[in-house]
Order: C-alpha cells, then structure tokens, then sequence
C-alpha cells in the first residue's frame, strides 16, 4: 500500500486518482475530528469537506518533508479553532446541547461526552487527538504546535481527571 | 518516593501505554510494571478509560459530500490544466519578457510612424467624405465613425442642447432641400424627417437634425433663413455631475467583475459558491453594459445637439373661373329644397318634443287659475 506522502507526491504530478485514495482514507477521520467537537453534524460534515478543498488548493505548496496526516490534522484544527472564534462572536458557543451520534451505546458515550466537556481545553485537546486520531506524541506536539513534554503533562492530567470525573458520574448513576 | 526508591516516574507510565518510548525504556517499564502494582494498576487504568473512550463512535461520512469534494477536485484539476496550457509563457524568464516586449514595440512603430506622417499630409477620411458638395446626408455609419473619433470624455462641462423652430415659407420645396444643405454643411445628419399635404395647400415639413454642438448656432442662423420664424426655444441642460457619476460608477463595477473573476479562477469554494460568483459576474456585466449603453447616449447627446424644425408653406387660396351648368344648379336646388323641408319637419317635431312638456305642465296651473279669476269677475258683475 502506497504511503500518504506518496499518493501526495502522485496528486502533485496530476493523478486524480491519488487524491481520490486519499480522501477515501481520511474523510470518516476528519468527519469525526470535526463531529466529536461541533454540536451541529451538518456543520462538521461542510468544515471536513473545507478541510479537504484547501488541501486541492494548496497541493502545489505541500512539501513532502511534512507528514500528510500531521498537515491534515494541523489544517482541520486551524479550522476548528477558526470556527470556534466564529461561534463565540455569534454567542452560539456550548450553547445548544450537543447531539450523540445514533451509532454509539447511548449511555457510555453520554458520559465519555460530558465528562470530556468537562475538561479544560488544552488536556482535553490532546487526549482526543491521541485516543481518536490515534496521533503520536510528536504528532500532537506538531498539530498544536506545543512541545512535546507539554503534550506529555497535558496528556497525563487529562486522564487523570477524566477518570475521575467518569468515576463521580458512575457513582452518581449507581446511587439514583 | 523518590527515584531512587521508585525508578520509574509516573509520568513515564502514559508514553509506556501509548507506545512512545523507546524499546530499552519500554522493556525497563514493563519490568518495573511485573513487581508494581501501583504502576500496573496506572497502565490499567489508563487502558480502561481509552476502551471506554471508545464507545463514543461517530457515524459516516455522508455521500454528497463525497461527490462535492470529488466535484470540486475535478474543477481544479481542469483549472490546473487551463494553467499549465498557459505555463510556457508564464513560466519564461524575465529577459524573455523584455525582449518580446522590445519587438512588440519596434513594430509598432513601424507601423504607426509612417501612418502618422500621412494623416497629417491630408484631411480625415470622414472630414474629406463629408466636404464633397456631391455627398448627400452624413449617413448614420459615417456618424458612428465621427463619434468614435471624439474623445470619450470632454475635458470642460457637459451640456445637452436643444433648439426647436416653426418657420413659415412661401419656397416649401426650396426650404427642404436647404435644410438637408445646412445638416450635410454643418457635418451632422438627418435623424427624421416628414413632409405633410399636397402641393397648392398648405404642407407642413417636420425635421430633426443631430449637429456637432459647435456647429448648432451657425446652423440655427441658416434655418431662420427659411422664412418667417413664428416660434422659436432653446434649452441647455449640464449633465456634468451625473457623466461624472456614471463613470465612477462603470469604474467601480468593472472592478468587481474583475475581483469577481480573480475569485472565479482561484475557485476557493464550493460548487453552489463557484455557481453563486458566475451569477453574480452575469449580474455585474449586465450592469457594465447598460452603463456603457447610458454613457455613450450621453456622449452622444452633448456632442450633437437637436434642433427640431417645424416648416409650414404659406397658403392663399386661388380664385375660381369657372361656375356650374344650369342644370347642375337646378338639381342641386331641388336637392337642397328638399334638405331644407326635412329639416324642418325634424325642426317642429324637436320643438314640440321639446316644448311639450313644459306648455302642458304651465297649462295644468294657469287654467284652473283663470277659469277661477274669470268666475270671480262674473260674480261680482252678477
């Protein structure tokens, strides 16, 4: 199977159908990046396509020094935080409740959701990128552009109070 | 604990887990993790919550958003090609610029220096057609010729003239032709003409003549010659402000159709935003145009004013030489006998029509009234 850099590379060259492999590799991982973030599923679904346009526009620019998969994770995160710049101007932010995908067990991905919104930013950040995207330490140091030992705190103190939180809910379930 | 009690650090547990370090350090771990519990149970734990952070799946993607990633793709590509049709001239170096550029120019010098020196030695070829005393009107081409030939934007005020004139003549046929002499002199054209009645009563000649603003008074002094001159109105209008107006407007779109290309080439958005820049560039052109269309009936009406001339013969009636037959006088007697009978039958039959009503009405109250006074006066003789 042909590296993403490769089929990169072969797009560059003007094969449509490189690009095409790509996109079929990446277009559920970048729909979830944005759905487990966004509350609106149409909005994730137009941002992952957004994603995907500025990579056609700017394949004349990419160079093969960079990963693929940290170059698409670091535009679609620039997106994220572009769209939710929008959303606290318009006054939107975590203000609708946030809607559970129908694929997942209701209950565990209920908690997993609001123990995760419980988070502060950075750590929650961080996890996601490495529990979802299954992104390296590296990687994650890269997309966020932090350095790796804060990825690592980061990483660390989000499980740490995740659990905990996860812990206080179940308990709470457990007593009502 | 210190790390000398404990050597592996905590922090060191979650990169273990997640794969991140390094063969030797992951074996010393997994050592450490066999005699631990505290550690072991951090790596479980973690390995717990990562199983239970995978519940929260996420549905796929859909397909329409496939076929318009897919379709955005293709007209990039197809732009791509465009581009790269184009590359042997974009991609040259810049000495290669110069040297075109510097050709270009020696030709058009060649060209135009030679022209230049002839078209000072004679008059315009418009100017020339139009001082041939064989020429009739300026036809409508040649006037397009000439208005392409002034500049697009007068340098001083724009003012829209127009002048109407009603003349009365003995010479009818004279005035006409004298009237198509003074626009064919004056360099302007005939917009319309019409001639009204028969010879020996009075005709009417209505015209409309387009001349070079300039020209429009020498013009007027050569019409009043016609006859006398019974009414007579000028009118001048500045559209100074609104050409100005107008130009900055057509300036302003023209940029936008431009930006609006610009955006069109570089195609960032999607396929309905791609549609949506094509309207919109349909949208401006419509207006450029109609601009355009507005600019140039101004130009138009400030660099030929109209004079609408109104040309009546002066009419006197002949004297008759000849009468009727006796017969036909007869006839027409008895004609004119019997239209005078029927009509006054028709007469008294209107007036009783008319009338009626109101005698009968006054003699319902008067005689009453006057058998009563009469019976009165019979009483007192009594």
């Amino acid at each position: 199977m042909k590296s993403d850099e490769q089929l990169m590379l072969e797009f560059q060259g003007g094969t449509a159908a490189a690009f095409e492999e790509l996109f079929e590799r990446y277009r559920n991982p970048i729909y979830g990046f944005f759905r487990r973030r966004l509350n609106n599923a149409g909005r994730a679904e137009e941002l992952a396509q957004e994603t995907f346009v500025i990579i056609l526009r700017g394949v004349e620019q990419y160079e093969p020094q960079a990963k693929f998969r940290t170059y698409v994770y670091a535009i679609a995160t620039k997106q994220l935080w572009s769209e939710r710049r929008k959303d606290i101007r318009a006054g939107r932010f975590a203000a609708e409740p946030q809607e559970t995908s129908h694929e997942s067990d209701p209950s565990t991905a209920l908690w997993i959701r609001d123990a995760l919104a419980q988070l502060d930013d950075g750590p929650r950040e961080v996890l996601m990128l490495r529990e979802y995207e299954q992104l390296s330490y590296d990687e994650i140091a890269e997309v966020l552009a932090v350095p790796i030992n804060t990825v690592r705190s980061r990483l660390s103190r989000a499980r740490t109070e995740l659990k905990a939180l996860l812990e206080s809910q179940s308990a709470r379930g457990i007593s009502r | 604990m210190t790390h000398r009690e404990h050597p592996i650090w905590e922090e060191e547990l979650m990169p273990y887990f997640d794969g991140q370090l390094d063969e030797a350090k992951a074996s010393e771990i997994a050592n450490h993790l066999e005699t631990c519990e505290d550690c072991a149970a951090a790596v479980a734990d973690a390995k717990g919550l990562s199983q239970q952070m995978t519940e929260w799946k996420v549905e796929d993607t859909s397909q329409k958003m496939r076929e318009s990633t897919l379709t955005e793709m293709r007209l990039q590509e197809r732009s791509k090609r465009s581009r790269q049709r184009w590359a042997w001239w974009t991609n040259r170096p810049v000495w290669a610029y110069g040297l075109t550029g510097a050709v270009a120019a020696l030709v058009l010098l060649t060209v135009s220096v030679p022209s230049l020196l002839r078209s000072r030695e004679s008059n315009p070829p418009i100017i020339a057609a139009l001082s041939s005393p064989s020429e009739a009107v300026v036809t409508q081409q040649e006037f397009n010729k000439i208005q392409r030939a002034q500049p697009e934007a007068p340098s001083g005020p724009m003012i829209i003239r127009s002048a109407r004139l009603a003349i009365v003549t003995k010479d009818f046929d004279g005035s006409r032709a004298r009237i198509e002499t003074i626009a064919r002199e004056s360099q302007g054209y005939l917009d319309q003409l019409t001639a009204q009645g028969e010879v020996g009563s009075g005709r009417t000649l209505s015209a409309t003549l387009r001349l070079p603003s300039g020209r429009a008074e020498t013009a007027l002094v050569e019409l009043r010659k016609l006859g006398k001159v019974r009414q007579e109105s000028q009118n001048s209008s500045d559209v100074t402000s609104q050409y100005v107006d107008l130009q900055a407007r057509l300036t302003n779109a023209r940029n936008t159709e431009q930006r609006l290309t610009d955006l069109l080439r570089e195609r960032t958005g999607k396929l309905p935003e791609v549609v949506d820049v094509e309207r919109e560039i349909s949208r401006v052109r419509e207006t450029i145009e109609r601009m355009q269309a507005q600019q140039k009936d101004m130009n138009n009406k400030v660099q030929f004013a109209t004079i609408q001339v109104t040309v009546s013969e002066e009419y006197r009636a002949g004297i008759e030489l000849s009468s009727p037959s006796a017969g036909t006088r007869l006839r027409n007697a008895l004609i004119d006998g019997y239209h005078s009978a029927v009509e006054s039958v028709l007469n008294a039959a209107l007036l009783v029509l008319l009338c009626g009503p109101v005698l009968l009405l006054w003699s319902a109250v008067l005689i009453p009234v006057i058998l009563l006074a009469r019976r009165i006066y019979r009483m007192r003789l009594g």
